[in-house]
């Protein structure tokens, strides 16, 4: 679709399709009612809720840059564009009911919405050894430094899971960790990249 | 200098708009008063005076309304996508009905949330509670005085109002005016050796940051 054509499309004007840097969590429903309850359930200053339809998904999900914090769901099936980018990146992927097709080894799927609400929650109020979601997005480390990025974000979000993504994708938040002398570190686990205590630096002191 | 900050206010109800816009007027700010959507979308694109409120209080609810061509919707639509940085407060009657919400949450992600059956004052409360901020050595007074707590001293301008209000984040300004205000509230806040310190981020987004010895850096995947 055109830019102009877009300027004149009534869905493509709303404002949950305004791009934006701020930490973001994306939930698709049919109706928008559990984008509600999630976002009930988040501290405003923490994440900014996009409520999606299946069909505008991934439009939301563009809109949220570099890519969302966390998808959650609770559709059956998922667009194979949508599934990629989220194969793709370290975004959190939580999911009301069986999974559906494409969605990576990582996503975590709930039985109840309550438990769902919970894992968000814990999500938000994640603290790894000091590192802290800051407000808008970044971590906050324990010495109160500020560190922008993404995949950092998504790391401490998931602790003490992680990410079932190549661990190049995160070299350059092991440099970053390393060089403000972070205590955690990036590391595979198996089958995913978690944060894991720097167990060289444990080692040298 | 002087510039009042502007409220957006779209009600349709002409004695509840009155009500508020002079409650805003008596606190020195320069009501941007609508009656309809398709008013205040025009307050925002047509307002001499800066179109950039610091607030905006939108009725969900326009059956009232003189001229129904354009919805609350548009209207949060338009301040999501063009004026981020300002707070909204959305009032319902219906506000806990979820398609209401999620129809508001669509049009505006960030959009605050007010059950209209609480009243005006208890609307009116909750914004004095908004603007009367704290920030480091720093107050909003009445909305529209910063004054500087360890010497008592005063500044005026609305875009220092804006900074306030939206600390920690960051706020984009659009005029050589109103980027010439801020770094006049920077050197403000220098010369008042204040706590508070005015971030550059490159074009015309600037930020607050209160200074606690910590610094800034970037973990690589956002450049």
């Amino acid at each position: 679709m055109g830019s102009s054509a877009r300027r004149n499309d009534a869905r493509w004007s709303l404002g949950v399709l305004a791009p934006e840097r701020c930490r973001s969590i994306v939930v698709i429903t049919a109706d928008g009612e559990l984008a509600v309850a999630v976002r009930d359930t988040v501290p405003t200053r923490i994440a900014v809720i996009r409520d999606a339809r299946p069909d505008d998904a991934l439009e939301v999900a563009a809109a949220c840059l570099p890519w969302p914090w966390m998808v959650v769901g609770a559709t059956e099936s998922l667009t194979p564009a949508m599934a990629t980018m989220l194969r793709t990146r370290p975004v959190l992927t939580l999911w009301l009911g069986p999974a559906p097709a494409g969605v990576p080894a990582h996503a975590l799927s709930f039985a109840r919405p309550a438990a769902l609400l919970a894992a968000v929650d814990s999500a938000c109020r994640a603290n790894v050894g000091g590192m802290r979601l800051a407000p808008g997005s970044g971590v906050e480390l324990g010495d109160g430094t500020l560190l922008r990025g993404a995949t950092l974000d998504a790391l401490v979000g998931a602790h003490p899971g992680g990410f079932a993504l190549p661990s190049r994708t995160f070299r350059t938040v092991a440099l970053a960790l390393a060089r403000h002398g972070a205590a955690w570190t990036p590391e595979r686990d198996g089958a995913r990249v978690a944060l894991v205590p720097c167990v060289r630096e444990v080692v040298r002191a | 200098m002087r510039a009042n900050p502007e409220v957006l206010i779209l009600e349709d109800d002409a004695e509840t708009l009155d009500e508020l816009q002079n409650h805003f007027a008596r606190k020195r700010f320069h009501p941007l008063a609508a009656r309809s959507a398709s008013r205040a979308l025009s307050l925002l694109e047509h307002n001499r005076y800066s179109s950039r409120p610091v607030l905006a209080i939108v009725d969900w609810d326009l059956g009232k309304a003189p001229d129904r061509s354009a919805s609350s919707g548009d209207v949060l639509s338009r301040l999501a996508r063009e004026l981020r940085e300002c707070p909204v407060i959305v009032y319902s009657q219906n506000i806990d009905a979820f398609n209401v919400r999620s129809q508001i949450q669509r049009s505006h992600p960030r959009a605050l949330l007010h059950d209209k059956r609480d009243g005006d004052a208890s609307l009116l409360e909750r914004v004095d509670r908004m603007l009367d901020r704290t920030v480091g050595d720093l107050r909003i007074h009445d909305g529209t005085v910063v004054v500087h707590l360890p010497s008592l001293d005063q500044h005026h301008h609305r875009e220092a109002i804006r900074l306030v209000v939206h600390h920690p984040d960051i706020v984009s300004f659009h005029s050589d005016t109103a980027t010439k205000a801020v770094r006049r509230f920077g050197e403000w806040l220098r010369d008042h050796e204040s706590a508070v310190t005015l971030v550059s981020h490159g074009n015309r987004k600037y930020r607050l940051s209160v200074s606690v010895s910590s610094g800034e850096t970037s973990a690589g995947d956002e450049a």
